[in-house]
């Protein structure tokens, strides 16, 4: 009845996101009134969702050989160019861009469900997905409450680490997120699919609150990466060397890419670094784990400060 | 570059990042728009020797997207155009691409019926649909990288939707109902 209200190329560029900022609370309220249109618009985003479900995982394959090199001789050759990215940077930079261009669950995270494939490929992209999943309950269930957040305090982080890494099996550490306005509060170990893991929390001023979630998988691959969005916590997932991360957050996906970042180059520098003041760490250092694996976190990443307990969190 | 003219490239303000971003872009779209994995890298291939070779007339500060789209876009008419004169040709690479289709990712039934109603899409639909759904270009994009009037992206966008509504409902899915 009051369909010529609102016009065809409207209704697309409302489920496009292109639909001019003062028109849409407009054809919102139309689609509230007409069924039929709701349908539509919700069919058209169900088209773009299967879409992506078939054509992301060209984003997760490596390009070929030529493609690659061009990409550089492009990146050389144009004007604005900025300079190419470390070399360690490189994957980085690829991961990234296609974090960008993945779009998460739509409504919940129904991208992925009911997939049902034997092949190893697919088998420990599910298997990272669930860790992805449990990253983003656990961030949701120990954010709720700041009373039992965390099991040990970030005031002694060669105790955290060292029993952290204990409980996964593998090196781990919390990285210096200072960069990014994040200040490690402390973490827990929590069953996996993938075995324990461990999750550290940070808060920033705002006292909002990003974790980290580490993971031993039976087998890395570090072309595996991915990004959903559950409700309000975005989570975005990698696997870097022996083990894969997840970092979940109430924030962008941009925001959050950006702390991933803050993450992924912390974890290449490794943890051993220089301690600029020790008055964060009264404790022996603890070495006797080094001679096991050269990447053992023993040092507090500089800039972030400690914690009297996990109850009270206290600034500096 | 505009940082508003896309709002996933928007903070990550490098011109290595964008720039790989819009790779990884055209290799999904190319992909999706050939279905086979040495076609579609092969197009992205030249693509770039291209967009290499004339890296000077493109500006800084206009659409580095919609640049690289329109290339990609060129170089693909020209080898239609060229395989149509070798229609043999045509033949083993079609025949090719039913093979290599990963059988995976048809498993779920929508996404199977979703495969099927894009391939009996017309071309020109097809593409619109796959920039605007897939990719996320804006029409303006879309417009200048098929070099036609917007006016014609919207009505093959929206008849795209319509046929590929039309078909996922006709062949019995329950599936995008299911969804919500």
């Amino acid at each position: 009845m009051n369909a010529h209200c609102v016009t065809d190329d409207e209704l697309h560029a409302y489920v496009d996101g292109q639909l001019a900022p003062e028109r849409r609370l407009f054809v919102e309220r139309w689609l509230a009134d007409d069924p039929d249109a709701a349908r539509r618009a919700e069919d058209y985003r169900a088209q773009a969702a299967l879409l992506h479900e078939l054509f992301d995982p060209v984003l997760r394959e490596p390009a070929s050989g030529p493609v690659d090199e061009l990409t550089g001789k492009l990146r050389g050759r144009m004007p604005g160019n900025d300079n190419a990215a470390p070399w360690h940077a490189r994957h980085w930079v690829r991961m990234a861009a296609a974090v960008m261009l993945i779009v998460g669950g739509a409504g919940g995270g129904w991208l992925g469900r009911g997939a049902v494939d034997q092949s190893p490929v697919v088998q420990q992209r599910q298997t990272l997905q669930t860790f992805a999943e449990e990253a983003t309950q656990a961030h949701r269930f120990y954010t709720s409450d700041e009373r039992f957040q965390v099991e040990l305090g970030a005031d002694n982080q060669d105790e955290l680490n060292s029993w952290l890494s204990k409980r996964v099996g593998r090196d781990v550490f919390g990285p210096d997120l200072g960069g990014v306005g994040l200040r490690l509060i402390g973490g827990r170990s929590l069953p996996t699919e993938l075995g324990a893991g461990a999750q550290y929390m940070y808060v920033n001023e705002a006292n909002k609150r990003v974790t980290l979630f580490v993971g031993a998988p039976r087998s890395g691959n570090p072309a595996k990466f991915g990004f959903s969005q559950n409700g309000d916590v975005a989570t975005i997932y990698w696997v870097e060397g022996p083990l894969a991360y997840a970092l979940a957050g109430r924030m962008s996906k941009e925001d959050l890419l950006r702390v991933a970042e803050a993450v992924y180059n912390d974890v290449k520098a490794g943890p051993r670094r220089p301690e600029p003041q020790s008055q964060q760490n009264q404790q022996p250092q603890q070495q006797q784990q080094q001679e096991q694996q050269p990447q053992q976190q023993d040092q507090p990443p500089a800039g972030v400060q400690p914690i009297s307990d996990t109850h009270k969190p206290k600034d500096s | 570059m505009e940082p508003s003219r896309q709002q996933s490239g928007a903070r990550l303000s490098t011109f290595g990042v964008e720039l790989e971003v819009h790779i990884a872009s055209l290799r999904r779209y190319a992909r999706a728009l050939l279905r086979n994995r040495s076609d579609a890298e092969d197009l992205v291939q030249e693509a770039l020797t291209r967009a290499v070779a004339r890296a000077d007339t493109f500006k800084a500060g206009t659409n580095l997207r919609a640049w690289l789209f329109t290339i990609l876009h060129n170089v693909h008419v020209n080898q239609v155009r060229s395989k149509a004169s070798r229609p043999d040709e045509v033949d083993v690479d079609s025949v090719e691409s039913k093979l290599v289709t990963p059988a995976r990712q048809e498993e779920r039934v929508e996404l199977r019926e979703m495969m099927r109603a894009l391939d009996e899409l017309p071309e020109e639909q097809r593409k619109v649909l796959l920039l605007v759904a897939l990719e996320g270009l804006k029409y303006e994009e879309v417009a200048e990288t098929l070099g036609v009037p917007i006016g014609t992206v919207m009505s093959r966008l929206s008849r795209a939707r319509e046929a590929v509504r039309a078909k996922l409902a006709n062949e019995g899915s329950v599936a995008l109902r299911r969804v919500k």
